[in-house]
């Protein structure tokens, strides 16, 4: 008897030591940025905060001005209606990165070994950040929010996202990227316990220059609830009936 | 049911309102955001529903015509989440068929009895959103 209890608190100990080692693993790698995030402006950013990374068009090349003239948002200086956009995610397809920040919903990070999780409210997209080491993935086709792998440098998350397809926007306005898009963040807590990510642009096919946005979220104790972007398919319908109201019609 | 008569009236949008309006999701080139109506009636339908929430009021105008108003405000998770300023929280039972309430926002450039929500005022008079009367 005596043995089965020596044997059962052995095997408790051990079973707390694995786990304790495990919660080791996670918070020797910088701040622990677990918790449920919602968009806190910047000052500077106010005014653009739910449509752009910054407040004038980033410096294109030709390429990238050719599709920016084609590209009908409905957000910024050439907004359209909802029924006449070619904004893709307005299909339903995934926002990419780092537009999903820009739109106006949640989002909950989880870090476990190995790899950091965004949960984002919006559409339930998910962003897997690998920061087990590994080289980013080569054997799959280009990806709508991209492949992302990071690392800690201190407290600072930094984070490297590739692999992109070109049929995303890098914003809610209507500029484009190619497929060669890099992006770099830095993400940590400021001292206020906010989370602050800095975010470079990279795209040699799009861009003249790297250029840069930061967003900043606070913590608040909700949950992530349900979004489904089909949902906006109804909602179409709704703001196609008002576009197209006839006030003699209905006389 | 009494339904009062509804008092439309347009003034300049000179106020600084808290906006709560649908542009966060899906921009408002729909609506004028350079005027403001006020509409009055009783509600026939509340659909607190994603990505916007409707309501829908029947407002009787001058002439004694009815004409059902429609009104779109933020996704019901962002209502539910902040503080309504009234007595209740916002949530699919805040509103019921026959409430008297009264919705000012941006109409539809089409003139389609339609507004962009600034503010709503539940029958007891409480500002459920855009702030004290």
């Amino acid at each position: 008897m005596l043995q089965r209890e020596t044997m059962l608190i052995g095997a408790l100990v051990t079973a707390l030591m694995l786990s304790s080692s495990l919660f080791a693993q996670t918070d020797e790698h910088g701040d622990d940025l677990s918790g449920v995030w919602t968009n806190f402006a910047i000052e500077a950013s106010r005014p653009f905060q739910n449509s752009a990374l910054r407040g004038d068009p980033p410096p294109m090349t030709a390429w990238a001005q050719e599709r920016y003239a084609q590209a009908k948002p409905t957000f910024g200086s050439k907004s359209v209606a909802v029924v006449e956009t070619n904004d893709p995610v307005y299909d339903c397809f995934r926002p990419g990165t780092p537009r999903i920040y820009l739109h106006p919903f949640p989002m909950e990070i989880i870090q476990t070994p190995g790899r950091v999780l965004m949960l984002f409210e919006y559409d339930h997209t998910v962003r897997q950040i690998y920061t087990d080491g590994r080289e980013h993935r080569t054997d799959l086709a280009p990806m709508w929010m991209g492949d992302a792998t990071g690392h800690w440098e201190g407290e600072t998350l930094v984070v490297e996202t590739v692999n992109f397809n070109d049929k995303t926007w890098i914003d809610r306005e209507g500029v484009p990227h190619s497929d060669q898009l890099r992006v770099l963040e830095r993400i940590q807590l400021d001292e206020d316990d906010n989370l602050l990510i800095d975010i470079t642009i990279e795209d040699p096919v799009a861009f003249t220059e790297s250029w840069t946005g930061q967003r900043r979220y606070r913590r608040v104790d909700w949950n992530i609830e349900e979004f489904a972007c089909m949902d906006n398919v109804g909602f179409a319908e709704y703001e196609e009936e008002i576009l197209n109201y006839d006030p003699n019609a209905t006389q | 049911m009494i339904r009062k008569i509804a008092s439309v009236s347009c003034f300049a949008l000179g106020l600084l309102l808290f906006v709560v309006g649908a542009s966060a999701h899906h921009g408002g080139a729909a609506y004028d955001g350079s005027q403001t109506i006020t509409v009055t009636g009783a509600v026939t339908k509340f659909e607190f529903i994603n990505p916007h929430v409707l309501i829908y009021i029947a407002v009787t105008d001058e002439s004694g015509k009815v004409v059902e108003w429609s009104g779109e405000l933020t996704t019901p998770i962002r209502l539910a989440r902040m503080d309504s300023g009234g007595a209740e929280k916002w949530s699919k039972d805040i509103l019921q068929p026959g409430d008297e309430i009264t919705l000012s926002g941006n109409p539809a450039r089409s003139g389609a009895p339609s507004l962009r929500l600034r503010k709503v005022i539940d029958s007891h008079g409480v500002a459920l959103i855009g702030g004290t009367n």
